[in-house]
């Protein structure tokens, strides 16, 4: 038994795949930002992982680097959504993206 | 002679492997809760918890940096924005649930079996020091040759973030056409 390469993609692919679902199948603006934000540190595990593990050894910072960037990107992007979720809760009082059909 | 030379081994001490397997299946059951809970607090919750078993992962896995970044910046910035955006809006009400229901209990004992593993591995391994080598210049190092230009584009994208959050926030309200508003009423709907 080992934790590689292998392993540590299956999990950033099953953590990709919970964003995933949360983007696509919850209205709750909050919850689908968490999705955005388990998909974003879904790459920056691979990313990580590569960098460790894989082919990007030799510059051992370059993956930690990049999931540097992409969790600063993430903290903004969710600075933002969440901007626009209060936004939605102080017209609908809900914080349903779809909340204008009901 | 091989082009790109030998990949490295992966982790083979069974303490260490065992400690990993624990965190990547806590860290996919957590976020599958905060993804599935109803309510939003105990989805920030397990977010957060998640994001800190993400931080323990790069312990093991990547240069210290990041494991710090992880735990102080990130996860706490974004609990801390998510827990503004309740105050700000629903308010974060008392829980429901008191401390000795058996979802308290369950959660208590598998924090109590994580730290007890933490406390095996540190005490048969060299973890968290040198698991990965040196094999090159640290992630400090590299943000500062390399990617120079691309730290002052994230701070561009940082502070235009803030700017643009704050500036949403603080906008009036305009009054929606369909009739919806701020101080929209509770009455029925026409």
């Amino acid at each position: 038994m080992n934790v590689g390469l292998n392993q540590l993609l299956v999990a950033s692919a099953a953590l990709f795949a919970v964003g995933a679902f949360a983007l696509v199948a919850r209205r709750s603006a909050i919850v689908m930002l968490l999705g955005t934000q388990f998909m974003f540190a879904a790459g920056a595990i691979a990313f990580v992982a590569f960098g460790t593990f894989g082919l990007g050894t030799r510059t051992l910072g370059a993956g930690a680097a990049v999931a540097l960037f992409a969790g600063a990107t993430a903290v903004a992007e969710l600075a933002v959504g969440l901007t626009m979720a209060a936004l939605i809760y102080r017209e609908h009082r809900s914080f349903a993206v779809d909340a204008d059909r009901e | 002679m091989p082009l790109i030379g030998a990949l490295p081994q992966p982790i083979t001490s069974a303490p260490l492997v065992i400690l990993l397997y624990v965190v990547l299946t806590l860290m996919i059951v957590s976020a599958l809760t905060s993804v599935l809970v109803r309510d939003t607090l105990w989805a920030i919750g397990a977010f957060s918890s998640s994001m800190v078993l993400i931080a323990v992962l790069y312990l093991t896995i990547a240069p210290f940096l990041l494991f710090a970044v992880q735990l102080l910046v990130f996860t706490t910035v974004s609990a801390a924005l998510l827990i503004g955006l309740l105050r700000r809006t629903t308010g974060l009400g008392r829980s429901t649930q008191g401390p000795l229901r058996r979802d308290w209990i369950v959660g208590a004992a598998v924090v109590a079996a994580l730290l007890a593993l933490l406390v095996v591995v540190l005490a048969t391994t060299s973890w968290p020091i040198g698991l990965i080598g040196n094999a090159g210049p640290g992630v400090g190092e590299t943000l500062g040759t390399k990617y120079v230009v691309g730290l002052a584009v994230l701070v561009v994208i940082l502070a235009s973030a803030a700017l643009g959050s704050g500036l949403m926030l603080a906008a009036p309200t305009l009054p929606s056409l369909r009739g919806g508003g701020p101080i929209r009423g509770s009455g029925p709907r026409r």
